[in-house]
């Protein structure tokens, strides 16, 4: 029966919380939490429960169970807004909610909970040392959530034929794209697939609609090439603005 | 601001005692309390009317108070006077059959320790008065005693007893009605759907008086009437008197009124569609009997969200925010005429549509399948084609599946819609091991239906496996002493991302070895391997309807024997070589839940041909088949010289094979009943008839339909009743046909398992050539059987079958057989 398991039997509950402790200095951190869980109850409303409270949360974000770290680090700044380590605690539970954040092409329920526990969290400690590192999680999430907006845009683009009106998804998602997130990095893009969509769908339009249409591609080809005049996209993009204008230079002539 | 209920005089808590009748420790009390020694309140003030609340709300406790026993300067001295309530000991109920009683206490929470209030009493008492009242007991008494346990010691118990008195039933003798002259008691007494009067000979429903359903059964009496032109009808007074015999008599006193009819029906607002369109759906012309209760239907039918009526004909025209009213506008004599007032509003179109839940899949593979896009025109049915379509993935639990209309917003013609998700587990483990075909057989099948292979790299992917992509990949291992098969396959729903192409690749690849009748082992030198490749593209097709698929194959298999010599083969030791193309035409259109479909069709036309070689070639196969036919096989010269005319006949197999499967789905009860009929037909054909019908390929009919799909490209059709293959010649069939149908009845349909159960009637019978052919000599069988979908496992059913027909070869009904299915779908 080695020490440790004698401590998880023991019913001394200082003997647990030393041995805990010396687990977690020494970075064993998951033995250490079998050994605080079992005596946080009793040590609540004692002097010793603030720093047992903070090692279990501690605990739980070392062995990556970002859930209960979030929640405990959460529980453990409201119980102790005084403690100096309430601050660390409270960007340590925002940054539990981002780890648990997803790859950007599934749900992302738990990326717009990090950048609201972020924010509050800025809020809340201005001045704070993990400043820096909570604006740069915080930029990273909201590059995820225009990413995702983005590539379900752009999938609207890729996807589409020339029978359905997939092209006018794909113009509609830009356009809702570009209003969500003025600032994103995806502008240029976004701007330059806008335009692709528009123009397929002009040149392959059915004949009624199709001036119409060609004249709303020339209206994105001006608002793209005014934005990024030396855009990596420009060279395409010049050469379906030429079939454009020729496209509507018939229509000119014919009237 | 200082809140004037605050406004009480400060003072510092010096003491705070606990009075009463508690088992809590004084301790436990002041600290759920929130109350705190030393702490400065006001009082009167809010402080206390919290603690007084939170004691309140532990539900543990009655006549709780706090008093102010003294103050000394600005000292106050507290005391919280309490009562435990008390706890129930035991519950006697009387009146009831022994088994009833353990669902009563369990439905009114009456178990040891639960704390008796007044409200417990009250709601047990009232409960059960209902539920008997509601089983037509209609003079149910019931009373709740409670007594207390005498000990001084424990805490406060008291001892529960609930009489109840059912009495008899009431029944009801007769109803009258009086006043009605249009419409006789037996029609209006058929409108009464819960309320009949005593009658020997109904037994589904029985005669009972239930308050509630009677009041319900009145307006049904007066909508009867209203469907009859009867628009004034009404009930004027409805009397109900008891009989000596215990029975009750009901008298109803109605006034039919006039009967009316509709007079002009004019359409008012429409601009979309015409008078004429618009009146043909409505199908109520001047001069019909007067009917609100069909007009109601027409204009919305509630009871079928995808009925034809002109809310749905608005609604798949993007009218999201039309609203469409009758109007009587006169009532001449008893002609009416009616408007039909459409306000259409703006068309909506969709903005945002997003789809939450899919914490698995990844967004493109759901996204592709919408039928509802940013900037395209609402329709009610695309909105439920795509709720089926993504239930037909297979990735999500199709009974919570919901399209969720957000942001509407009728002054710009504009929603939101978010579809709401719940991924399923859609991966399926096979460990099976067991004794079959002379010795142990270990199966070990891995199925992923929604795979992604581009993560199989990635280590972080591994949560067990890579997932989110839609691709499925099944990998399946069998070994036994006699066999071992592998098999591979990948199936990419939208091959390059761009179109919805199919792109299915398999690998397959058995040994079999010959049974050494001295060692009792495997011979390992009598061999029979089978190596097989197949590589396929599915379209899904736009015309005649998108519910159409084109998919076309081309597969090669290679069979390679050394010195097998069985009655299969007249050569051991040589080869055969089968390529072919497979190419189908398929629509499926069933729908929500592909466990269980519930309504829609699903058929499939395929036909699977070789290149016909013995065009190409010079060999001279009538002459071969000559010489064949004069040979004889106990020869053993004869008999090699057959097995080298065989190895040229099968070198390269030359057949070609069209099979046609078809299943309806009729719902019955909604939802509920569902009638699975099938039909399936397939034939085996050769282009050179000297050169035969190959062995290979052909149709065993019989048993379960599990087989052992890749051994010679044979298919094993499932005839429940009979054993395993058992209505096919041991070499199979050339053409095979059957008819089913099917009664299905869920019994769960949770996301955790699924279950229904099944009774089928089927007939079928393969034959070994076209002469032979007779579509209507069938075996026939019927039986019961239960089916268990649960994700982790599948498909798991077992099937009892009754045979009323001989298996070939033997003259007595076949009788009942069990089949034990897994994995696969009747």
């Amino acid at each position: 029966c080695s020490e440790y398991q004698k401590a998880l039997k023991s019913e001394d509950i200082a003997t647990k919380f030393k041995m805990g402790t010396e687990l977690y200095d020494a970075g064993k951190y998951g033995k250490a939490n079998r050994l605080f869980a079992q005596i946080v109850p009793q040590y609540r409303g004692k002097p010793q429960a603030e720093k047992l409270i903070y090692m279990y949360s501690n605990s739980f974000y070392n062995m990556r169970d970002y859930y209960l770290a979030g929640y405990h680090f959460e529980r453990f700044e409201s119980q102790y807004p005084k403690s100096e380590k309430a601050e660390e605690a409270l960007f340590l539970a925002a940054k539990s909610f981002y780890k648990l954040s997803p790859v950007y092409s599934k749900e992302q329920k738990e990326t717009k909970v990090a950048i609201e526990k972020l924010q509050l969290f800025i809020n809340k400690y201005p001045d704070s040392e993990y400043l820096p590192e909570a604006n740069s999680l915080i930029k990273e999430l909201d590059y995820k959530l225009e990413k995702k907006a983005f590539e379900i845009a752009k999938l609207y683009n890729q996807i589409a034929n020339f029978e359905s009106e997939d092209y006018e998804a794909s113009i509609k998602a830009f356009d809702n794209f570009l209003v969500e997130y003025p600032g994103t990095s995806f502008r240029e893009d976004a701007m330059y697939y806008r335009f692709d969509s528009a123009f397929k769908l002009g040149i392959n339009s059915v004949e009624y609609k199709r001036k119409e249409r060609l004249d709303i591609a020339a209206k994105y080809y001006n608002a793209f090439n005014k934005a990024y005049p030396e855009s990596k996209y420009s060279a395409e993009a010049e050469k379906m603005n030429k079939e454009l204008q020729a496209a509507i230079q018939t229509y000119n002539t014919q009237s | 601001q200082e809140n004037p209920f605050n406004s009480g005089k400060k003072y510092t808590i010096a003491e705070i005692i606990v009075t009463g009748d508690t088992n809590f420790s004084e301790t436990t009390i002041v600290t759920y309390s929130g109350l705190r020694k030393g702490e400065v309140i006001a009082i009167p003030g809010e402080r206390i009317s919290e603690a007084l609340k939170k004691l309140w709300s532990s539900n543990l406790f009655s006549n709780i108070d706090i008093y102010l026993t003294k103050t000394i300067d600005d000292q106050a001295y507290l005391e919280i006077s309490l009562e435990d309530l008390p706890e129930l000991n035991t519950v006697v109920i009387n009146g009831v059959k022994k088994g009833k009683k353990e669902s009563l206490i369990k439905d009114n929470k009456l178990t040891k320790g639960a704390k008796v209030t007044e409200n417990l009493i009250t709601t047990t008492k009232n409960y059960l008065t209902n539920k008997y009242r509601k089983e037509g007991f209609y003079n149910t008494k019931v009373t709740v005693t409670t007594t207390p346990v005498i000990d001084s010691i424990e805490k406060s118990r008291v001892n529960m007893v609930v009489n109840i008195e059912k009495n008899d039933k009431v029944k009801i003798k007769d109803i009258d009605f009086i006043g009605n002259e249009k419409l006789s008691d037996k029609k209006l007494k058929k409108a009464m759907k819960n309320t009949k009067e005593k009658n020997l000979l109904r037994f589904l429903k029985r005669s009972k008086y239930v308050k509630a359903s009677y009041k319900e059964d009145l307006v049904s009496v007066v909508d009867l009437y209203k469907e009859n032109g009867y628009r004034d009808a009404r009930v004027i007074s409805d009397s109900i008197y008891n009989n000596q015999d215990g029975t009750l008599s009901i008298q109803v006193k109605v006034e039919e009124g006039d009967k009316y009819t509709f007079g002009k029906i004019a359409f008012v607002g429409n601009t979309v569609f015409t008078d004429q369109q618009l009146s043909s759906i409505l199908g109520l012309r001047e001069g019909d009997t007067y009917n609100g209760v069909e007009l109601k239907k027409r204009i919305a039918d509630n009871s079928r969200p995808d009925a034809r009526d002109i809310t749905n004909l608005y609604q798949d025209q993007g009218y999201l925010f039309s609203t469409i009213n009758p109007v009587e506008v006169s009532a001449d004599g008893n002609v009416i005429d009616m408007e039909i007032r459409i306000s259409e509003g703006k068309p909506a179109y969709f903005n945002n549509v997003t789809v939450v839940g899919n914490d698995k899949t990844n967004d493109r593979v759901i996204y592709r399948e919408l039928r509802t896009r940013p900037g395209q025109l609402y329709s009610k049915t695309a909105v439920v084609r795509t709720v089926r379509e993504l239930g037909q993935l297979g990735f999500f639990d199709a009974q919570q599946l919901s399209p969720n209309f957000k942001n509407a917003n009728p002054n710009d013609g504009t929603l939101d819609m978010e579809y709401s998700v719940v991924e399923k587990g859609s991966s399926q483990i096979e460990l099976q091991g067991g004794y079959g075909g002379g010795g142990f057989i270990g199966t070990l099948g891995l199925s992923f239906n929604n795979f992604a292979i581009k993560d199989i790299f990635k280590k972080e992917a591994y949560k067990p496996v890579p997932t989110g992509d839609g691709q499925s990949l099944a990998l399946r291992l069998q070994a036994s002493r006699f066999y071992q098969t592998y098999s591979f396959s990948f199936t990419e729903p939208w091959l390059g991302g761009e179109r919805p192409i199919q792109f299915s690749t398999s690998l397959s690849h058995t040994k079999q070895f010959l049974y050494n009748p001295r060692t009792r082992d495997a011979d390992k030198s009598k061999r029979f391997n089978i190596t097989g490749v197949t590589v396929g593209l599915a379209k899904r097709l736009t015309s005649p309807d998108d519910y159409f698929t084109l998919s076309q194959a081309v597969s090669f298999q290679h069979y390679d024997l050394q010195n097998y010599n069985t009655g299969l083969f007249t050569f051991g030791n040589g080869y055969s070589n089968n390529l072919s193309y497979t190419v189908g035409l398929s629509r499926n259109n069933t729908y929500t839940d592909p466990i269980y479909p519930t309504g829609g069709s699903s058929f499939g036309v395929t036909a699977k041909f070789s290149v016909p070689y013995s065009l190409l070639n010079d060999v001279d196969y009538a002459a071969l088949k000559d010489e064949r036919a004069g040979l004889n096989p106990a020869d053993p010269d004869d008999l090699a010289r057959m097995g080298v005319i065989d190895q040229e006949r099968y070198k390269w197999l030359e057949f070609y094979k069209v099979k046609f499967k078809g299943d309806w789905y009729t719902n019955v009860v909604a939802n509920k009943l569902i009638i699975k009929s099938g039909i399936e037909f397939g034939f085996l054909g050769a282009y050179n008839n000297d050169r035969g019908i190959i062995p290979f390929e052909r149709f065993f009919v019989g048993g379960d339909g599990l087989g052992n799909y890749s051994l010679d490209g044979r298919e094993s059709i499932a005839m429940r009743g009979y054993p395993n293959q058992s209505l096919s010649s041991t070499d199979g069939g050339t053409i095979y046909n059957k008819f089913s149908l099917e009664l299905r009845y869920p019994i769960t349909l949770g996301a955790q398992a699924k279950i229904y159960a099944l009774g089928f009637m089927e007939g079928g019978n393969s034959f070994d050539n076209f002469r032979d052919y007779n579509p209507f000599n069938l075996k026939r069988s019927a039986g019961l059987g239960l089916r268990i979908f649960m994700p982790a496992f599948g498909l798991l059913g077992i099937d009892f079958g009754h045979g009323f027909d001989p298996v070939p070869g033997d003259n007595v009904k076949n009788g009942w057989e069990t089949h034990f299915i897994i994995g696969q779908q009747f």
